[in-house]
């Protein structure tokens, strides 16, 4: 058995061990498991390979940590095994995984909020749980020293998502994102990244929808990472100071679970299959593709009427300048004029105090 | 019983300022201005992230509560300034009394003289007729603000129909010129109308309808050596009786085309309001 680096996980391991006995080595099970062709069948026909690829166990994050069989699989202590008291292959799975919290107990509390657990929760047998997304038999180590995601760790997660989400996955593929990731560019969302992880939320309610225009900014508003690509940091607070944004940010501020018709960033971008802004067939710079979008809520918008939207720029004097003058106009007039009101005021309010004080000591004179 | 001027059973003269429809039409003004401030004042600085604005706003029903009230009270913004409207054209047509709150050239020296005399670079007050040039600026400033925050708020009412035959960048710049002039307009409310009518002396005038001899005196003289006199307009009662009947109908058609043209004005489109539920 190979030492183990040490670690909280591992740190925790020994102790649930020494309650559980003397645990089986993983060589032991590995002699007849390693031998391909084993399955188990239950009573409903499904049945399961049991086969376990020895190189991959002993790489994966548990087999080189020396986490051992029985960790997990604890009912089992002898051979021939007890038999299964499952009806279905899934049965099994949504028993054994319960036994992550034994050495992940933070990650296994968050997936208890998750859409996933709430979908089980409700009869849905095959929503994910840990062992769906994390196969402990061959799980790698994803994440470095501090905890952080390893890029490699990053890159392969649509692919685990895709499992289940393969229609969306595609979608993501060919969006700038996805295509970005794909081709070894660390830097760009993947699901996670706007869905969460093991906490997941419901992407369907109002409460998810008024919160995202912020998620989006988490990067978009970050110039350390903008600059690199020429993309704008300016555009949450643009969207903000128009129309749609301001009605959003309200609601988020007020009433994040109320529905509102105002879009968020994906309404008009595009949620997985977001394209960059040149992109012939979506992006939103080409005329009639943003044209298109506006017709989605404004079904009769004409050709001027997409320029209504500023398109998350700055009103300049050569763009956009009769936004630009109309402001620069305000901006004068707003002080002059009631500047000089409040001058004429003044004057005239001390010189009748003043009117008022002489003509009452004129009055105690003849008195 | 000494000479009628101090009796106390006879009323101290009080001289006609303002008809009973001209009340009406400043108490349905101010009721509708205040209400677009309240409405109106919070939706523009929404952005700056208030938790009071956004206690106003949840007050008053939410911002698409707000929205809508803010449209019902420019809709009665409009009807007053059709009534106005109608009610000038009578004064002018029918009754044909002098033109007195047009601007001349006596006003602009007026109200040099009020900064000279404030100042004290000048020995005394201008000497004012029926209405002073502050009355005036406030008058046209009122139009004006009128004009511009009807067409802007036709721009942002309906931005689809606007876009049609203007660009588009006019929508927000609607926007800012609709909440631009709203500002200038409360503020020189503030200032302006609460010094002048408020604070100066409380002028009840356009409540009460009259003025005392005292008021006049001090702020429209000139009207009142008219008054006194005996300028008064003489009318031929059957020219007057002529005139009226003419007048009616016209009036009655056109303020069935303006009353018509802002039921068009609100109900040109609906998408505005009421876009489409998200998907």
């Amino acid at each position: 058995m190979k030492l183990p680096s040490p670690g909280p996980a591992w740190l925790l391991g020994p102790a649930l061990l020494l309650l559980a006995g003397p645990p089986a080595r993983a060589q032991e099970c590995l002699d007849c498991h390693s031998q391909s062709g084993s399955s188990v069948s239950f009573k409903d026909g499904s049945s399961r390979d049991v086969t376990i690829d020895p190189k991959a166990w002993q790489a994966s994050v548990h087999g080189s940590m020396g986490v051992s069989c029985t960790d997990c699989h604890s009912e089992i202590k002898q051979y021939p095994h007890p038999d299964l008291a499952e009806r279905s292959s899934r049965d099994l799975t949504l028993r054994l995984y319960t036994s992550c919290q034994q050495c992940h107990e933070e990650q296994f509390k968050k997936t208890l909020d998750s859409v996933h657990q709430r979908a089980l929760a409700a009869g849905h047998k095959n929503a994910a749980v840990c062992a769906d997304c994390h196969d402990p038999h061959t799980q790698r180590k994803i994440t470095d020293a501090k905890g952080k995601l390893l890029p490699e760790g990053r890159i392969a997660i649509p692919r685990t998502c895709a499992k289940c989400h393969a229609a969306i996955q595609k979608q993501y593929r060919e969006s700038v994102h996805g295509h970005a990731l794909v081709t070894g560019n660390p830097d760009v969302p993947t699901c996670i990244d706007c869905h969460g992880v093991h906490n997941i939320p419901d992407p369907t309610t109002a409460q998810f929808r008024l919160a995202s225009p912020r998620m989006c900014a988490d990067c978009h508003s970050d110039r350390r990472r903008m600059e690199k690509y020429g993309l704008s940091t300016d555009v949450l607070r643009t969207y903000v100071a128009d129309f749609h944004g301001t009605t959003v940010t309200l609601f988020q501020r007020r009433h994040p679970d109320q529905l509102t018709n105002k879009p968020v960033c994906y309404d008009c971008h595009g949620i997985h299959d977001i394209a960059s802004k040149s992109d012939p067939g979506k992006g939103l710079r080409v005329k009639e593709n943003l044209l298109r979008t506006c017709q989605k809520c404004h079904p009769d918008a004409s050709t001027n009427f997409p320029d209504a939207w500023l398109s998350h720029y700055i009103p300049t004097k050569d763009r956009n300048p009769a936004v630009y003058w109309s402001r620069v106009a305000y901006n004068f007039l707003i002080p002059g004029v009631v500047g000089g009101m409040v001058l004429f005021v003044g004057t005239d309010f001390l010189r009748r105090s003043l009117d008022r004080r002489k003509k009452g000591q004129n009055r105690t004179d003849h008195a | 019983m000494s000479t009628p001027s101090h009796d106390p059973f006879t009323p101290p003269p009080a001289y006609p300022r303002f008809s009973k429809l001209d009340r009406v039409q400043h108490i349905a003004m101010l009721t509708s201005f205040l209400v677009l401030t309240v409405t109106g004042l919070p939706q523009k600085f929404i952005y700056l992230n208030d938790r009071r604005l956004d206690d106003l706003i949840d007050l008053m029903g939410g911002i698409e509560a707000v929205r809508l009230v803010h449209r019902y009270a420019a809709t009665a913004l409009m009807v007053v300034t059709v009534v106005h409207l109608l009610a000038v054209a009578h004064r002018v047509l029918v009754r044909r009394v002098s033109l007195s709150m047009l601007p001349r050239y006596q006003d602009v020296l007026d109200a040099l003289q009020a900064v000279r005399y404030n100042l004290g670079l000048a020995g005394q007050r201008p000497r004012m007729d029926r209405y002073t040039w502050e009355e005036k600026v406030e008058y046209w400033s009122l139009i004006w603000g009128t004009i511009v925050m009807i067409a802007t708020g036709f721009m942002l009412w309906n931005p689809v129909a606007t876009a049609r035959f203007l660009p588009g960048q006019f929508i927000p710049a609607a926007q800012v010129v609709h909440g631009g002039e709203a500002l200038l307009a409360i503020l020189a409310v503030l200032v302006w109308h609460f010094y002048s009518v408020h604070l100066r002396h409380f002028n009840r005038s356009m409540f009460s309808g009259v003025m005392s001899e005292h008021e006049m005196l001090d702020e429209h003289p000139l009207e009142l050596e008219r008054i006194k006199a005996g300028g008064a307009e003489a009318h031929d009662p059957a020219a007057l009786a002529r005139r009226e009947r003419v007048f009616r109908p016209v009036a009655a058609v056109v303020a069935a085309l303006l009353l018509a043209g802002i039921y068009w004005f609100v109900s040109f489109e609906q998408t505005a309001i009421a876009t489409l539920p998200p998907r």
